[in-house]
């Protein structure tokens, strides 16, 4: 083993089916599918480490990885190409007794033990591939050696109406207000408001002591929020709840990606996409920049390089490589790569896939206050829509 | 692909004024996120040339940062890749003057490459080519040189173009420094010869206190019958910027979508370095009229026909028109811009007016404040 080694190394969790993102996730992990005009989602999680100083990464795959595996490479975008340490993918495989996927959460760090060895850690970020946010990983660390935990679970103050979606953490010890003393999955009555955001911090001896015993249990689920912080707290581990406040985003459904996307356009968002100190870094594909032509109109609104917009967009993140011919009117939408929106064309409240032809007049989703059932409406990669082709609000095609 | 490519990033520094004043030619900014230097750069990566030594002379931090990663050009390699080539100093020699010297100081490296032909090219010409196409072109014509040119009806900047009088590809007169009709066609400052002959040719002018590539070489050596030159036309899109007139009215011509795709052709991109800027964000009262616009950029004001680098920022109730606004700039509210070349980091504080004109843009220098 080389004297070398990392205090602490991050494993993201990036093998979701994401099958709530319907069409979006047909072909795609959804860890790869493209976020805020440029970004995939799985961006954010990589530049998070690479702004705290983590400078190694095990992504766990399994669903559809070529897509990501092909963004990932060798994580040059994020800086993670390195000689000791970098992002490695590390996909379910066989071993000489047997090949197996990853059960749970849980699981998959399991299979990857040897690989965490490797860095002689002295602790382990446990991420997920699907959340928007900026975080500095180094000061939940700083917070965790602090309060000499075991592990440190980030936690993020939600209305107590949606609490009961999350995994809620109750910190009433009377001698630390942070010590986790209950937690619970997705609870019907939920009694506090600390909702875990599937990010933790664990002393990596511990950890890897929790999971041989987990994995020999055969009632267990693999899973950290089923049965590791359970079993944690059970035997008085020192659990400690980290408060952030800044935005955070779960990406899993339809309205919520739509929402995200719009958040960005919203100047009282805190998710503050621009900070030149914490900047999102993404694969680069060589694009010129964008041309917009005097039969443009664009406000308040994203546009990424390598776009060509003729027509009206408002309110709307437009990605790259998209053309907007003229008159196509696009409001309080999302655009993903590559997509062709013909003249006259009209875009309300929907999300349009990648590499998407909309032809000339098309009519796709509509505003929520002309309709009595109105949801987003999504158009999937690769799609050809006919001219004068209607998608209906909330239609999924 | 059996060629190594020279670039020379140098030779034109002072035809560009200020823009030069801190940098080479080859890294003067152009269309709205790239240096000069990418376009002939990409070329060769994306004609199969995979060695590639860069020629310097003075001034070249900003093109060492700008190519520093060699990775965006996937020129970061272990065998050849992309190599610097700054002047060989030694307590005798000066710095080159013409491309023979410049030559002259890469020789060790043209030693070490094993291909067979060199491209050589000047960084100020914008185009997309395919340097294996023209490659076998010079093959096939057994001539000892060819000249990359094309036909060019402009003549800003003619007086140091190389004209070429032709029969078929064949070469039939050279001329320097002069514009007449007789001449079919004027070379884009790209050159294909074989990698001994170069060699040789460098070696025996240098002995000779030459050190003028087409002036002490090719019209020379052709004039006394030692070397055949064939002529490649190309016959797409190509822009000089060999002056600070043609330099401003070219990057207007990137808004043209026929140059844009053809310069920016799909299927052989033009990289750049990687700046992880956001997208562009267009304010509520943005209005953009014929514009090209780099990522990173905030758009609240009015812009007409300006080609916007990364991370601009125009204010609300600006008129931007006419203009190229370099990278990091910000134009404060209520400026009225006509004609204005703005290179990086410029500012131009509230309800300043600046106009030049077409045929002399106004430039402001890097990181100044108005």
């Amino acid at each position: 083993m080389l004297k070398r080694r990392k205090e602490c190394i991050a494993m993201l969790l990036a093998g979701g089916q994401g099958s709530r993102l319907k069409v979006l996730t047909e072909n795609t992990a959804k860890p790869a599918v493209p976020f805020g005009g440029k970004y995939r989602i799985i961006d954010f999680p990589l530049s998070n480490c690479i702004n705290s100083g983590i400078d190694t990464v095990g992504i766990l795959t399994q669903y559809q990885p070529l897509e990501l595996n092909n963004y990932i490479g060798n994580g040059r975008p994020w800086g993670l190409d390195r000689n000791f340490g970098g992002a490695h993918i590390l996909p379910p495989y066989s071993k000489s007794k047997k090949s197996e996927w990853y059960k749970g959460t849980a699981n998959a760090i399991y299979q990857n033990m040897h690989f965490i060895d490797i860095y002689n850690p002295e602790y382990v970020l446990i991420l997920s591939g699907d959340h928007i946010y900026k975080m500095d990983y180094n000061k939940m660390l700083k917070f965790h050696k602090e309060k000499g935990a075991e592990c440190t679970i980030a936690v993020l103050d939600v209305p107590l109406k949606e609490a009961s979606r999350f995994g809620i953490m109750k910190t009433d010890d009377a001698k630390d207000g942070d010590k986790i003393t209950a937690f619970e999955e997705k609870p019907k009555k939920p009694t506090s408001t600390k909702a875990s955001m599937g990010i933790y911090i664990f002393n990596w001896k511990i950890l890897k002591q929790y999971l041989i015993e987990d994995e020999e249990n055969p009632k267990s689920s693999n899973d950290f929020g089923k049965d590791i912080i359970p079993r944690l707290l059970e035997d008085k581990k020192g659990l400690y709840a980290y408060q952030f406040d800044g935005y955070w985003k779960d990406v899993g459904t339809i309205s919520s990606l739509w929402e995200a996307n719009m958040d960005l356009l919203d100047p009282k968002s805190d998710i503050k996409l621009k900070d030149k100190k914490f900047k999102i870094y993404s694969r680069n594909y060589a694009q010129p920049p964008s041309l917009i032509t005097k039969s443009a109109n664009i406000t308040n609104s994203y546009v990424a390089e390598g776009s060509i917009v003729k027509g009206n967009v408002k309110n709307s993140i437009i990605f790259t490589g998209c053309v907007i011919d003229e008159f196509a009117e696009i409001s309080d939408s999302v655009v993903m790569p590559n997509t062709h929106i013909g003249s006259n064309a009209s875009v309300k409240y929907s999300i349009i896939g990648e590499n998407v032809t909309v032809e000339k007049k098309c009519k796709i989703g509509g505003n929520p206050d002309d309709y009595q059932q109105w949801d987003i409406s999504v158009v999937g990669k690769d799609n050809i829509l006919d001219i004068e082709q209607v998608v209906k609000p909330g239609e999924i095609i | 692909m059996d060629m190594v490519g020279i670039i020379f990033s140098n030779i034109y520094d002072s035809t560009l004024g200020d823009l030069t004043k801190n940098r080479t030619v080859a890294s003067v900014p152009f269309g709205g996120r790239y240096r000069q230097i990418d376009f002939v750069l990409s070329n060769m990566v994306n004609s199969n040339v995979t060695t590639v030594g860069v020629i310097t002379k003075h001034h070249y931090q900003s093109l060492m940062d700008h190519l520093i990663s060699r990775s965006e050009w996937d020129l970061n390699r272990k065998n050849g890749g992309l190599f610097i080539l700054p002047p060989f100093l030694s307590g005798q020699t000066e710095v080159y003057r013409g491309k023979i010297e410049a030559l002259y100081g890469a020789l060790s490296f043209l030693r070490h490459c094993s291909s067979d032909y060199v491209v050589l090219s000047d960084a100020v010409t914008i185009c997309n080519i395919d340097y294996e196409e023209a490659l076998e072109a010079h093959i096939k014509s057994g001539a000892d040189v060819t000249v990359i040119a094309n036909k060019e009806k402009e003549c800003g900047g003619k007086e140091r173009r190389l004209l070429l009088k032709t029969k078929g590809n064949k070469v039939t007169d050279v001329a320097i420094d002069s514009i007449s009709d007789k001449y079919d066609l004027v070379g884009m400052g790209m050159f294909i010869i074989e990698r001994n002959l170069l060699m040789e040719m460098v070696k025996n002018c240098v002995a000779h206190g030459k050190y003028h590539f087409e002036r002490d070489f090719l019209q020379e050596s052709f004039a006394s019958k030692e070397i055949s030159i064939n002529a490649y036309e190309f016959k797409n899109i190509v822009l000089r910027n060999d002056n600070v007139v043609s330099y401003f009215k070219n990057n207007f011509k990137l808004m043209d979508e026929g140059v844009r795709k053809a310069l920016f052709a799909s299927d052989s991109p033009i990289y750049t370095k990687v700046r992880d800027e956001v997208p562009t964000f267009y304010g509520e009262n943005a209005v953009v009229d014929d514009c090209i616009i780099a990522d990173g950029c905030t758009i609240k004001g009015h812009v007409e026909n300006c080609v916007i680098f990364r991370n601009v920022t125009i204010e609300e109730d600006c008129y931007v028109k006419n203009s190229i606004i370099m990278q990091g700039g910000i134009i404060e509210k209520g400026c009225n811009i006509d004609c204005v070349i703005a290179d990086k980091d410029v500012k131009i504080n509230k309800g300043r007016t600046l106009i030049g004109a077409e045929t002399a843009p106004l430039i402001i220098n890097k990181a100044e404040i108005v």
